[in-house]
C-alpha cells in the first residue's frame, strides 16, 4: 500500500529524468515546499574567512596556554628531581694548593670521601711516565690520569673493598692498603695485591694556578 | 587579507599546531621578562642586587676597625 503522499513523490521522482544522488534524495522525495531563509542568513558569511580566522585564533590561544602550563608543570617536577642549591654547594671542595710542599701529600675530605692530593716531584712524575703499561693490572697511561702532572688527585678508597690506602708506603712508592695488602705506584695505579682497578680519579678542575677545585 | 591567514596557518594542522608551540615560547620567554622587570622596578631598592655592594663595603670597613 502506497500512501497518496508518497505516490505523489514517486511520481515526481519518475518525472524527474535527472540523475540522482543520495544527497539529493530527501529533496526531491518533498512535495513540501521549503521556506527560503535567505533574506535571513548573513550575507557577509563566507564572503572573507574573518569569523574562521577568528575561532582558530581562539581555539589556538587555548592550545597555547594549555601547552605553556603543560610545560611549567613538567619543569616543576623535573626541577624537584635535581639538587638543590645547598646540595650543590656542598657537593664541591675547595683547596688551595699553594699550601702543599713539593712531594708531600694532602688528604681531603669529599663528599664523605678522602681525596689524595700529592704534589709530585718531577721524578715521581718520571716514575710514573717511565712503567710499560702493558705490564700493568688496569692498564692507564699517567698522562690519562692527571691534568696535571705535578698534582696527582685521586679518590682515597681502596678499589679492593674500599679500605683508606696509607700514603708514601708499599712497595712501589706510592700508597699500600693494610687491609688486604694492595700496592699502587705514584700514579694510584695498581701493581701488587688484590685490588682490580687503579684508584679512581674524581672529576677536578684547577679554578686558577693556585686553587684546585674537587667536584 | 583574512584568507590569507587562514590559507598560511589555519588550513594545516601542521602549520596551525608548529604556529602554537612556536608562539609559546615567545609567549612565555615574554612573560618571564615582563613578570620579572615589574617585579624588579616594584621592588627596587630591596633586591639583592641593589644592596650587594652597600653591605660587601660595610662588611669590609667592618674587618678595618678590627
Amino acid at each position: 500500500m502506497i500512501s497518496p503522499i508518497r505516490s505523489s513523490a514517486l511520481r515526481s521522482l519518475n518525472n524527474n529524468s535527472k540523475r540522482l544522488f543520495s544527497s539529493n534524495l530527501p529533496l526531491l522525495k518533498s512535495t513540501y515546499d521549503s521556506p527560503d531563509f535567505k533574506h535571513y542568513l548573513n550575507s557577509s558569511k563566507g564572503a572573507n574567512n574573518k569569523s574562521k580566522d577568528f575561532t582558530y585564533f581562539m581555539v589556538g590561544s587555548y592550545g597555547l596556554l594549555g601547552a605553556a602550563a603543560a610545560k611549567s608543570t613538567v619543569e616543576a617536577f623535573l626541577s624537584t628531581m635535581s639538587a638543590s642549591a645547598d646540595v650543590l654547594a656542598m657537593a664541591k671542595v675547595e683547596v688551595k694548593l699553594n699550601a702543599i710542599p713539593l712531594g708531600k701529600n694532602v688528604v681531603v675530605k669529599w663528599q664523605g670521601k678522602p681525596v689524595f692530593i700529592r704534589h709530585r716531584t718531577s721524578h715521581e712524575i718520571d716514575e710514573a711516565n717511565d712503567i710499560d703499561i702493558s705490564t700493568l693490572r688496569d692498564p692507564q697511561n699517567d698522562s690519562d690520569r692527571v691534568k696535571n702532572p705535578e698534582w696527582l688527585i685521586m679518590l682515597g678508597i681502596c678499589t679492593h673493598l674500599g679500605c683508606v690506602p696509607i700514603g708514601e708506603a708499599g712497595d712501589f712508592g706510592g700508597w699500600f692498603c693494610p687491609c688486604h695488602g694492595s700496592h699502587y705506584d705514584i700514579s694510584g695505579r695498581i701493581r701488587k695485591g688484590p685490588a682490580p682497578l687503579n684508584l679512581e680519579i674524581p672529576q677536578y678542575e684547577f679554578a686558577d694556578e693556585e686553587t684546585l677545585v674537587v667536584g | 587579507m583574512y584568507t590569507q591567514i587562514y590559507n598560511l596557518i589555519f588550513k594545516r594542522n601542521s602549520t596551525f599546531v608548529a604556529t602554537v608551540f612556536a608562539s609559546t615560547f615567545l609567549f612565555q620567554v615574554g612573560l618571564d621578562e615582563t613578570v620579572t622587570s615589574w617585579y624588579e622596578a616594584r621592588n627596587k631598592g630591596k633586591l639583592w642586587s641593589d644592596l650587594k655592594p652597600k653591605i660587601l663595603a660595610g662588611f669590609e670597613s667592618e674587618e678595618d676597625d678590627e
